[in-house]
């Protein structure tokens, strides 16, 4: 586990990346894997609430997803756009088979090795996991594509298949929830 | 009293995240001003958003890929392997892939016409050559991981087109290349020796004899010939001759440092030293390895007068032409290039 | 509106300028091709405890007259200690980028004007504690009425 900040600010995809992905080209397709596959493993991850297993399934599922149908994807949207909407039908289907088996299975999230002193920073990035884990689906996963790959409004509409009016809606009540749970550590500043 | 039709309660992210208009934004922090309520959401917002910014990003388990690659080589391709049972089965897929790889016929590289009459659109492997005339330019998909635009009156051939090696030779003319990849996988090789690609833009042109000029607009760029070894970054050039790779010099260097590395004219090494600023000693870095003991010891008083050796860096090691030390010390001075 | 990230750790001791610093530096200071087109990079130093470490930084611009504020992710490059700030501010008016960090009980600032070809080194200020509310107007006002990139 690294910190959030640990990622390009947007995905760069070298020139003719997605042509050769479409022509069926494996490293290619191993390129695209590498840029994204920490983002979309990581929002399965906290969107499923630390469990590494469904994470694990999501990712696979989305990539195998994502090489079988990429042939139609055609360019009107951004790329990341159509992939994080597979991402997103993907963790909602799986919630729905799912329904509620998750109590209980939380993993801690937070880097591992910490030292006994870094109890607090350890209490407090489990917290916010926590917090992050508690928000009602449609929020988490707004507020999850906004902290882990910068979206835009436009493409998080279109990968939410909602407004930006919605997107921005969503947002602001997941942030303020967030705010509300996690209150206590206001006088940490 | 505001109407609660007026709050801005769903544009509070909106504004923080600067994605309101320059109307919507006056609009919003007209209604802030006059509304406590709106102004406490915003704050729980913000501190909601900062929050966030603590959320640390996990790693995807290798083993993922490896479940995803086995599930690729069966039918149908969206069925799914159990990872554990999977990552067994792609180890061993791996060595195959691996053999295959090996024996694999190189990639072939498509190149498009971009301007002039000159028939070149199509696809070049290792073994081909592209010719433009004076009026043609054209543009060498370079496998998946950039692209070359080759001017002009330009001689550019491919050497290699597979994964791990991407190489050109330019024999003549002029290409811009722009990499998107992990340093050392695009080569181009010239007369005075090979361009290598650490992660960057550059413009590279050369006449047959080697003569030519390398200009890098991001990253870096290595110019190896033998053991002679340039390193230019973003805005700096480098001369190219016969004999290898010239001193690199930043394009805002002081006119004397561009006529001694640029121009090829002669001046006194003092003169040279005199008008470097703590940004030249890129130049001077490299000047350290290409003038004998004497005017080596010079060189590094100056450096040292520009701006303060790191710790580990002695005087004595860099006269010594301490490879370990150099390098140090360059990964030290870049923070001022 | 002046925000900055929150400091998550308590704070024990308020010993300002102990030698924890920045130093700024073009992408090439890096060396790490991911992070070849950023805005500028930086290096936290007498930093003791890595893990202790919090930064974040804010641009804060002028665009067509009108006061503007976006948050900016501040990214690990794969040298230890150093990192990467992305233009995600929009590439009309004037921006100044504001770094703050903590260490344990020091402090650490900075304002980077950016120009549309990279930050402006000799206008940058590297501060042994986060800026002030008047010295970001004052770095802003420098930059919007004589700023030349």
């Amino acid at each position: 586990m690294v910190p959030l900040r640990d990622r390009t600010a947007s995905a760069e995809l070298a020139p003719g990346l997605l042509e050769a992905c479409r022509a069926g080209d494996r490293e290619a397709f191993r390129v695209l894997y590498d840029v994204y596959k920490d983002r979309v493993y990581s929002i399965a991850l906290y969107f499923f609430q630390g469990d590494q297993t469904s994470a694990a399934d999501i990712t696979q599922q989305v990539f195998l997803k994502l090489i079988t149908t990429i042939p139609q994807f055609k360019g009107d949207s951004a790329f990341s756009t159509w992939l994080y909407r597979l991402v997103v039908n993907a963790c909602q289907d799986a919630t729905r088979r799912r329904k509620h088996t998750l109590a209980g299975t939380v993993e801690d999230l937070t880097v591992p090795g910490s030292q006994e002193e870094d109890l607090v920073r350890t209490q407090v990035s489990r917290s916010i996991q926590d917090a992050i884990a508690s928000l009602p689906p449609k929020l988490r996963m707004a507020v999850l594509l906004r902290y882990f790959d910068d979206l835009s409004y436009e493409q998080m509409a279109e990968a939410l298949h909602c407004s930006m009016g919605t997107v921005a809606s969503r947002l602001s009540r997941g942030h303020r929830m967030l705010a509300e749970r996690l209150q206590s550590l206001r006088g940490r500043r | 009293m505001t109407l609660f039709s007026r709050h801005v309660t769903d544009q509070l992210s909106a504004h923080i995240h600067g994605q309101l208009s320059p109307r919507e934004t006056q609009r919003f922090e007209r209604h802030l001003s006059e509304c406590e309520q709106c102004r406490a959401h915003l704050d729980q917002v913000t501190f909601g958003a900062d929050i966030l910014e603590e959320v640390q990003i996990a790693r995807a388990p290798e083993a993922i890929w490896n479940a995803i690659e086995a599930g690729l080589n069966q039918a149908p391709a969206s069925r799914r392997w159990p990872l554990a049972a999977a990552a067994l089965a792609a180890t061993m897929l791996a060595a195959i892939v691996c053999w295959v790889e090996l024996r694999a016929p190189a990639a072939q590289w498509n190149v498009v016409r971009i301007h002039g009459t000159q028939q070149m659109t199509g696809r070049v492997g290792p073994g081909d050559w592209i010719e433009t005339d004076a009026s043609t330019r054209a543009v060498v998909s370079v496998g998946v991981i950039g692209k070359v635009e080759v001017a002009g009156n330009t001689r550019v051939g491919v050497v290699a087109a597979r994964p791990g090696e991407h190489r050109l030779a330019l024999r003549r003319g002029r290409i811009h290349a722009t990499i998107t990849a992990p340093p050392r996988l695009f080569f181009v090789d010239t007369a005075a020796g090979t361009a290598i690609d650490l992660g960057c833009e550059y413009s590279l042109e050369t006449d047959e004899e080697g003569s030519g000029l390398l200009q890098v607009t991001s990253g870096w760029v290595e110019f190896q010939w033998g053991d002679l070894h340039s390193l230019v970054p973003a805005g700096a050039s480098c001369r190219t001759t016969r004999d290898g790779p010239g001193i690199p010099y930043f394009d805002d260097a002081p006119d004397v440092l561009k006529q001694v590395f640029a121009e090829g004219a002669s001046r006194q090494l003092d003169t040279v030293l005199a008008a470097a600023r703590i940004r030249d000693s890129l130049t001077l870095w490299h000047l350290l390895m290409r003038v004998g003991p004497a005017e080596r010891e010079r060189v590094f008083s100056r450096m040292a007068a520009l701006s303060p050796v790191p710790a580990g860096v002695t005087r004595e090691l860099v006269l010594k032409l301490d490879a370990p030390t150099l390098a140090r010390w360059k990964d030290e001075l870049a923070w001022t290039w | 509106m002046l925000r900055m990230g929150i400091v998550l750790l308590g704070i024990t001791t308020l010993a300002w300028g102990q030698g924890f610093t920045f130093t700024l530096g073009s992408p090439v200071a890096a060396q790490d091709f991911q992070f070849k087109s950023a805005a500028f990079v930086f290096r936290a130093e007498g930093c003791p405890e890595p893990d202790k470490l919090q930064l974040s930084a804010i641009a804060e611009g002028v665009v067509s007259g009108e006061r503007r504020s976006v948050t900016v992710k501040v990214m690990p490059a794969s040298k230890p200690g150093v990192y990467a700030i992305a233009q995600s501010w929009p590439v009309e008016g004037k921006w100044v980028v504001i770094l703050k960090g903590a260490c344990g009980g020091q402090t650490a600032g900075a304002l980077v004007p950016v120009g549309p070809r990279g930050f402006l080194r000799e206008a940058a200020k590297v501060l042994p504690r986060p800026a002030t509310s008047g010295e970001i107007e004052a770095a802003l006002k420098i930059f919007t009425d004589g700023g030349k990139q």
